[in-house]
């Protein structure tokens, strides 16, 4: 140990105020202090209260609370939810998969064209990651100017001057999921996209020189090298956006607000009408509940097909 | 077919596939840019006038001639930034804690900080929008930006931590035997040390956080105190097909401060990668 010279000129409470905080500088959980109190204010004391109002009545409105099932039984009984949940699946099925096989796509053409030293592959690259950082409000704004069916909706506007027939693209229940699904993927894409790109960047090029003097083609090298190598990146890729897009609510209520009638009212916007539009804190601590639950799910799910350490491997 | 005859064909279709994606990527901000340069009557022309024929910017004059408008870009700056610092003075500490201690729960401690990343706002606002009304944070800055702060912790522990990772230790242990405390080390070594880390973390929240949208329409209910994000929201449920040119330049001057910052960043990331942080 070194002793600073301001402590060994000074006298016996110097040493001791000296030790005392370098005891409290060496121990982690003083640093980790701000952290842990931040984090137990805004997460943890909210979620814990999540689950305890989930057993009240409890209303915005005021009034007094009790404790009671009443809510979680509303909620069991509620015809809604299966709708509602059925729509949340469809939604977040379609933006994963799109998201993935789309960001997958352009982070393989986008290697192959570094490989070729093809032109334009940053900017291609830029482009994609652009649509990321557009705010969700944004993002739903900007394609309501595309699927408009007013004049100055791009898509039905092109399709007219094509003299095809135009799409209710968000007034058909039907196809407002559709539309709601592609404006999530066009924003989406970039992070799978990114993901995709290092995980291919960190695969060893020996196994493609090995494959290629097996005679694989290309295909094949795909199938049986890339995919097995990147099985984690896709896992924990399909954890990150399952759970974004479960949690997304801004891109959709500008998009269509939920509607027309419920037909893209997902579980986090039916959530946020249910407490703030309806005041029932109770019921949305419910269904604020069983969005933590279906996360804990999904992730313990996805955590369990990784990989384990395979002697082949 | 020779191979190379192959390949060349391929690049073909390389090109050929890039173009679309780029189109698929690049055509709704276009049009966004297309809508809020025409005049009203162009904007009932559709796709047929992709080009305006008569391009006008008095749609920009119009909103960032609006005082309010201006307050609205000036919160969402203000909230983003504070966020942005908040954060990093929060969360840098920690980094540290965790990449510089070896302790045992170090491993464990670190998968439950990004746990919460896993927890959606939304649910974490309904009880504490009841609290912060409580002790009256509810149509606050103050209370908004320690929302913030919180909801971008997780993330930035662990960008901090991975950037600490990456400097070497020797010149912290100079500094030791030199004498100096562990604090000192932090804030006079290791921080200057990771500040390309620290200035591209502070970018990445601060572009989060500029998009965040929930936190401040539920906490804030003042007019002048609305960030851009939530403004153009309101604006939208309150806008027309006659006001679609002006919708869209509202739009554009709230999406493109984000988009430069993250050109911005991406050059900073570069640079951090080629250039290295320390060298020798």
């Amino acid at each position: 140990m070194t002793m600073t010279g301001a402590a060994m000129a000074g006298g016996r409470g110097d040493i001791a105020r000296t030790s005392l905080r370098r005891r409290i500088e060496n121990h982690p959980f003083s640093w980790l202090l701000p952290v842990a109190i931040l984090l137990g204010v805004f997460y943890l004391y909210p979620i814990i209260d999540v689950f305890r109002l989930a057993f009240t009545n409890a209303s915005l409105r005021g009034g007094e609370e009790h404790y009671t099932a009443d809510s979680i039984r509303a909620l069991i009984v509620n015809p809604i939810l299966p709708d509602i949940l059925w729509t949340t699946f469809v939604f977040t099925a379609g933006s994963v998969i799109g998201q993935q096989l789309f960001g997958l796509g352009i982070a393989v053409l986008v290697m192959r064209g570094e490989r070729r030293r093809l032109y334009g592959m940053t900017a291609l690259r830029t482009l994609v990651l652009v649509a990321w950082v557009i705010p969700g409000i944004a993002n739903g704004l900007i394609w309501q100017m595309l699927f408009s069916e007013a004049p100055f909706g791009a898509i039905n506007s092109v399709l007219r001057m094509m003299h095809v027939q135009p799409v209710a693209w968000l007034s058909d229940p039907n196809i407002a999921m559709l539309s709601s699904i592609i404006s999530n993927v066009w924003r989406g894409t970039a992070f799978s996209m990114i993901v995709f790109y290092a995980a291919l960047k960190a695969i060893d090029t020996t196994l493609y020189e090995a494959a290629s003097v097996d005679g694989a083609n290309g295909w094949q090298r795909f199938r049986f090298i890339t995919l097995p190598q990147m099985r984690p990146a896709i896992l924990v890729n399909s954890i990150l956006i399952t759970i974004a897009t479960l949690n997304t609510f801004d891109a959709i209520i500008s998009l269509t607000g939920g509607g027309p009638g419920r037909a893209t009212e997902v579980l986090s916007l039916y959530t946020f009408n249910t407490v703030f539009r309806n005041l029932d804190l109770a019921g949305g601590s419910v269904l604020s509940v069983l969005m933590l639950i279906i996360s804990l799910l999904l992730a313990v799910g996805y955590a369990s097909m990784m990989p384990r350490r395979e002697p082949n491997e | 077919m020779t191979s190379d005859a192959r390949e060349r064909l391929w690049d073909t279709a390389t090109y050929l596939i890039a173009i679309v994606i780029a189109a698929f990527f690049l055509v709704p901000l276009l049009w966004l840019l297309s809508l809020s340069l025409r005049t009203r009557q162009e904007v009932y022309l559709g796709a047929a006038r992709f080009i305006p024929k008569h391009p006008t910017i008095a749609n920009f004059q119009q909103i960032l001639s609006d005082p309010a408008f201006i307050t609205y870009l000036w919160n969402g700056l203000k909230l983003s930034a504070l966020g942005g610092i908040g954060c990093l003075l929060v969360a840098a500490p920690a980094a540290y804690a965790f990449s510089r201690f070896h302790f045992s729960s170090r491993s464990s401690l670190m998968m439950s900080i990004l746990a919460f990343q896993m927890v959606s706002p939304l649910v974490i606002l309904v009880p504490l929008y009841r609290y912060m009304s409580t002790l009256g944070l509810l149509d606050g800055h103050f209370g908004v930006t320690m929302v913030y702060i919180a909801v971008s912790l997780p993330m930035a522990v662990w960008l901090l931590k991975s950037s600490i990772d990456g400097i070497p230790k020797s010149l912290e242990e100079a500094a030791e035997i030199d004498g100096c405390s562990r604090f000192g080390i932090f804030w006079r070594i290791t921080l200057p040390l990771v500040a390309p880390g620290l200035a591209s973390a502070f970018i990445l929240i601060m572009i989060l956080n500029w998009s965040q949208f929930l936190v401040p329409f539920l906490l804030l209910s003042t007019d002048s105190k609305l960030p851009i994000s939530v403004a153009i929201f309101t604006f939208a449920g309150t806008s027309n097909a006659s006001s679609t040119q002006v919708l869209a330049a509202a739009c554009l001057v709230a999406v493109v401060p984000a988009i430069v910052a993250f050109l911005l960043l991406q050059r900073m990331i570069v640079g951090a990668l080629t250039a290295g942080a320390v060298k020798g």
